[in-house]
């Protein structure tokens, strides 16, 4: 079986194969069949907070307003009301959809999407947050709910791929801890729209899918610099940037299908939308991803012209871009954008440099 | 038979009123490798130091709020240890200025009796196997956490971890069980536990709810290692049900427990499926 993460040997012990095993005894026993949980270290991991999974936008306007005593209180007593859906549902509900797919190809594989609730809500909240995964009929089995603590610790004991979260502080900080994450947009109903066969995963290239290098030479030398650059440096690979890792995993579960030959209809297809142009400085981003042995199903180059309409065609799932420039444009056009604060972009707001407040280290 | 000695530094807690804790010597000092006589030096420090230091933060705290309060941990000190050792065990006690309430000194057979004898609430132990004998007898019983890295333990805030599994599974999953391999013995010691963690869940809720839900001096969570999500909501029901209203929960189903575990930190683990896994074959 081929890893998507990498064999930590102290993790694969005796202890943990009994911890498995019971799982599997438990599952097995359930008459409802359903789908036990993937092993993590081969699974592709999205760890979800609450709120992008669920629209909890009143809950929260009490928890601001009224404290966190009575917002839970309100969530008690509203626990059998399922909460509406939130902004990552429906890449939670094409997710699903793969796995079913791949579940059919490889009965016996580890290797799919195991989705987890990661939220720092206390537990009493979460019965609520339950109710709902269950009135969906979500596949989440796996939980942490640390009851105000942060939640960073747990991503990479849950050996996670991805996170998504409406918070960008915690967002900033996985990300610092090297792991991929975006904050996520509302964008108005575009559930409707979405295809509900195959997952879109869309991508900017710098910053996100690629290191900021070449983006620090935009903003700091110019354009023409910048293609100068890239142009001589079209056969070094690009450093990577903090989802390089996550279109790896995407990748990995692809081939899964190809192998399959269901290239054709493979439920994951993956974008990368980018400002750079093809004839100036769109090689070296293929040429880098080709050297990481990694596909990707369109690649368009914009030449600088906004994106929002591009991805309203395409219609992703999720569109990862490190420049909110790019995030408002994608949300006009009711897209559901995630913002990746990494690199050089942060500092700059439409070309101009922000004033930084200086970062209070908590 | 056994010897029972007041520690006249600290006040005597009401103890049809408190809850009472028992805590193996070797948990609190470590046992030495080499047992020099006539030492008289303090005994080193135990995994359960950090236990101790902050059930006495927890007991702060409750008579800041209520000086009359009588739901307080009470500690008996339980050894086993030959009687040349017991005065050290007692200075050691003073050394570190530990909230012990009772001192008691028995055999290693006698010390079921005990327990059962003291209206003890929870006994706890590092010794997987102690903890099992302790609930087959009906004494309540928890795993005192052992901390692979004892310096980030905190101190100043008691964590108490309820394990969920059994708690939260039906007669009929729990039934379902036995065809995928458990045992009965394993499934008949899911039982006893079950009915042990009750009393103590009752009264940990009750101490929780002196206390707002930020800042608490103890926080209390749930776990369920191998089972579903409904598993965990029930279990989490159920605990409401008898009044605990748990701060965190964690739903591995499955997955590795030692890398989240090393993140709760929990001081005592109070067990229902969890053990039975690791420990199972230790007792047959």
């Amino acid at each position: 079986m081929s890893e998507i993460k990498p064999t930590d040997p102290a993790a694969t012990n005796a202890g943990e194969e009994k911890d498995w095993a019971a799982a599997k005894a438990f599952f097995d026993s359930l008459k409802t069949r359903k789908p036990r949980p993937p092993k993590p270290q081969y699974a592709v991991t999205i760890a979800v907070s609450s709120r992008t999974l669920f629209n909890m936008v009143a809950e929260r306007k009490i928890y601001e307003e009224e404290g966190v005593e009575k917002y839970v209180t309100f969530q008690q007593e509203h626990e059998n009301e399922p909460l509406m859906p939130g902004v990552a549902f429906p890449l939670v509900k094409a997710l699903m959809t793969v796995n079913s797919r791949l579940r059919q190809l490889y009965p016996d594989s580890e290797e799919l999407f195991d989705i987890v609730l990661m939220t720092n809500n206390h537990a009493q909240v979460g019965v609520r947050l339950i109710n709902s995964i269950n009135h969906y009929d979500l596949t989440i089995e796996r939980f942490c709910m640390t009851g105000g603590k942060s939640p960073i610790g747990y991503l990479k004991a849950y050996m996670t791929n991805l996170y998504l979260s409406k918070d960008g502080e915690k967002v900033t900080e996985a990300i610092e801890e090297g792991i991929a994450a975006a904050t996520m947009f509302a964008s108005g109903d575009v559930e409707n729209q979405l295809s509900d066969t195959q997952l879109k995963v869309a991508f900017d290239g710098d910053a996100v899918l690629f290191s900021d290098e070449s983006e620090i030479i935009v903003k700091q030398h110019g354009l023409d610099t910048f293609f100068e650059h890239e142009k001589e440096f079209e056969n070094k690979p690009l450093a990577q940037g903090p989802l390089k890792c996550f279109l790896e995993a995407l990748g990995k579960l692809q081939r899964k299908f190809y192998a399959k030959n269901e290239r054709m209809t493979c439920p994951i297809r993956t974008y990368l939308v980018t400002a750079r142009s093809a004839a100036s400085s769109g090689a070296r981003v293929l040429k880098t991803l080709r050297s990481w042995g990694l596909e990707i199903d369109e690649a368009l180059f914009l030449a600088g012209a906004p994106k929002g309409p591009l991805l309203q065609k395409i219609r992703p799932h999720i569109f990862f871009d490190d420049q909110m420039f790019h995030i408002e444009g994608a949300k006009e056009l009711g897209t559901i954008a995630a913002h990746v604060p990494y690199g050089i972009g942060q500092k700059y707001h439409k070309g101009e440099l922000i004033e930084q407040p200086v970062k209070d280290k908590k | 038979m056994d010897s029972m000695v007041r520690n006249p530094d600290v006040k005597q807690r009401d103890a049809a009123q408190a809850v009472v804790v028992a805590v193996s010597s070797d948990a609190i000092f470590t046992p030495e490798v080499e047992q020099v006589h006539g030492a008289t030096e303090p005994l080193r420090k135990g995994d359960a130091f950090s236990f101790m230091k902050a059930i006495q933060v927890v007991n702060e705290r409750l008579l800041t709020l209520n000086s009359d309060e009588t739901l307080l941990f009470d500690v008996i000190l339980l050894s086993n240890d030959s009687e040349e050792k017991h005065s050290r065990i007692i200075a050691s006690a003073k050394h570190y200025g530990l909230d012990i309430g009772r001192f008691c000194f028995c055999n290693k057979e006698d010390s079921i009796e005990s327990l059962q004898s003291n209206n003890v609430k929870l006994f706890l132990s590092t010794d997987t196997n102690d903890v099992c004998k302790a609930l087959q007898k009906g004494v309540p019983a928890a795993l005192l956490y052992h901390q692979t890295d004892p310096h980030h333990q905190t101190e100043d805030q008691l964590k108490v971890v309820f394990s969920g599994d059994v708690i939260g599974s039906s007669e009929e999953m729990l039934h379902g069980l036995r065809e995928q391999g458990f045992t009965e013995t394993q499934l008949q010691g899911f039982k006893t536990a079950k009915g042990s963690v009750k009393e103590f869940a009752i009264l940990m809720g009750e101490m929780r709810r002196r206390f707002g839900l930020e800042g608490s001096p103890l926080c209390t969570g749930l776990m369920t290692a191998w089972s579903s999500r409904d598993v965990c909501a029930s279990a989490l029901k159920t605990l409401r049900g008898w009044g605990l209203l748990v701060d965190e929960a964690f739903c591995l189903a499955g997955a590795p427990r030692s890398p989240i575990l090393n993140l709760v930190r929990p001081h005592i683990i109070c067990l229902d499926g969890l053990y039975h896994m690791e420990g199972f074959t230790a007792m047959s």
